[in-house]
């Protein structure tokens, strides 16, 4: 009976995967900018425990072979990358991009990586920062004395105000990166997102081009997870732990019942 | 066990254990995999050998699994019989879908880096941007298109409705010789969704309370037998007096 035991507890394993994945989701539900994610499984190796064979005198009558299964594992949680819906918060430094993109930022030790969080700061240095303080890239730096910063949906930055100026100059133009495969990029945390060669490597351009998105100012893209999905499949998570623990009893009980055959 | 057994109530009943020991496995496999994607269950009858002996013959259930839709253009589905034709170390194998990716050379591979076979090969991707790839369309008959460009048709096979399909794990199946090509008319490739495992779970745990009382049947039986020869051994033999 091991191999049933054994076989149900990697069922409830799976389950409680399942389970860790779903409350991460809902511990995000108001994250800026988060991506939920989701657990996949795959069945274990078969077993071939009786293979075909002859039995009884006659020769048509064969013992037929019989395939049992090992039970299941996880081969991935892959994040699902949907647009999350914007929330209008009328910040001038909150930015949203609506599209597939990502804001490039740099990290301390100069690496790039890429968030979708776009609550804008300006530095002491004077240049645009995450809310984190990481620079977005190319560097955009912010006059002192400029005055009602303005964000176009293709990204140029233009300021009111500057020194020696009387109509609106132009501070930068922010650009975005996107991903072959976006479920590639590995979680940071702080929202934050590294390349790997899975997600292939960056493809930058301007906001409205080659599909990066546009870029909306003074919105923030909302985290995409549904707290009604979630319920559901955490209800169904649950039951299938049950269902599975349920297992796990049945075959202790029958090797209880084997057990008693001999007295 | 290729010689010949004479059934007596005991070995009938010890096959019997062992038959209902086999479906307990499996039940409890089925369940494990209650949430893999693209999973069949399988299913466990018995059948007699010489008049008495109950062994264990299985199959597996390819019925449809429910399709979940996740919009995501990597995503791939069947509805019917049919499957993906994947390459792997061990030969060609068949697959019910999943998550579709390119491999460091160019090529279309499921999520454990098979190459996904077209009808000339495989499905290369190479000479499109990362862009244009990440725009990728699979048509109803498994076209492949990027960017406009058609690159390549899916190769979708089935088998015989009798024959048998060997689970190999890792969401693959072993093809019988005998399989045949579904014309593209008749396929229905899904983009954007995944198939979910096809045990439900409700008549798995049915089947879980008659193995119990089926093996607690046995098993008493297997005692009343035992008593029996007991009388037949003590009792009987005493000479009267």
């Amino acid at each position: 009976m091991d191999p049933a035991l054994h076989t149900a507890a990697t069922g409830m394993q799976a389950q409680q995967t399942r389970t860790d994945v779903i409350a991460n989701n809902l511990a995000n539900v108001n994250t800026t900018g988060f991506k939920r994610s989701r657990a996949h499984f795959e069945d274990l190796l078969y077993q071939t425990l009786q293979g075909p064979a002859t039995l009884g005198s006659r020769d048509t009558e064969q013992l037929p072979a019989i395939q049992i299964g090992l039970g299941t594992r996880l081969t991935s949680v892959q994040r699902i990358d949907s647009q999350g819906s914007l929330e209008q918060t009328s910040r001038p430094l909150d930015l949203a991009i609506e599209g597939e993109g990502y804001f490039e930022v740099q990290m301390p030790n100069g690496n790039r990586a890429y968030t979708r969080d776009g609550s804008l700061q300006v530095s002491d240095q004077g240049v645009l920062v995450t809310s984190q303080g990481y620079a977005i890239q190319p560097p955009i730096k912010v006059p002192k004395e400029a005055t009602s910063v303005t964000v176009s949906s293709t990204g140029v930055v233009t300021a009111n105000g500057l020194l020696g100026a009387t109509s609106a100059q132009e501070l930068g133009r922010i650009e975005l990166a996107r991903f072959a495969n976006p479920s590639g990029l590995e979680s940071m945390g702080q929202n934050l997102f590294s390349e790997t060669t899975a997600s292939g490597d960056p493809i930058k351009g301007m906001p409205t081009e080659n599909g990066n998105g546009r870029i909306a100012q003074g919105y923030l893209e909302s985290s995409n997870v549904e707290i009604v999905t979630e319920m559901v499949d955490m209800i169904t998570a649950q039951r299938a732990y049950e269902i599975n623990s349920k297992a796990v009893k049945n075959s202790e009980d029958m090797a209880q019942t084997a057990n008693s055959l001999m007295r | 066990m290729g010689t010949s057994v004479r059934p007596n109530g005991m070995s009938s009943a010890a096959a019997a254990l062992r038959y209902w020991e086999h479906r307990q496995e499996v039940t409890s496999n089925n369940l494990a995999n209650v949430s893999t994607g693209g999973f069949k269950g399988q299913k466990v009858f018995a059948r007699m050998i010489e008049g008495a002996l109950p062994v264990a013959d299985g199959i597996t259930d390819l019925s449809q699994g429910s399709l979940q839709v996740t919009n995501n253009s990597r995503d791939l589905a069947l509805e019917g019989r049919g499957f993906f034709v994947v390459k792997t170390p061990n030969g060609e194998r068949y697959s019910r879908g999943g998550s579709v990716q390119v491999n460091d050379s160019g090529n279309l591979t499921d999520s454990s880096g098979n190459q996904l076979l077209g009808e000339s090969g495989p499905i290369r991707v190479a000479s499109h941007s990362n862009a244009d790839i990440a725009s990728i369309q699979i048509g109803r008959d498994g076209t492949v298109t990027i960017d406009k460009a058609e690159v390549g048709r899916l190769r979708i096979e089935t088998i015989p409705e009798k024959a048998t399909l060997l689970a190999e794990g890792s969401g693959l199946f072993i093809p019988p010789t005998a399989r045949t090509r579904i014309e593209p008319d008749a396929r229905i490739v899904r983009q954007g969704a995944l198939e979910q495992s096809n045990v439900t779970p409700i008549s798995q745990m049915v089947d879980m309370i008659s193995i119990q009382r089926a093996y607690t049947a046995v098993q008493k039986a297997v005692t009343t037998l035992d008593t029996v020869r007991a009388i037949a051994t003590t009792e009987l033999a005493r000479p009267a007096n």
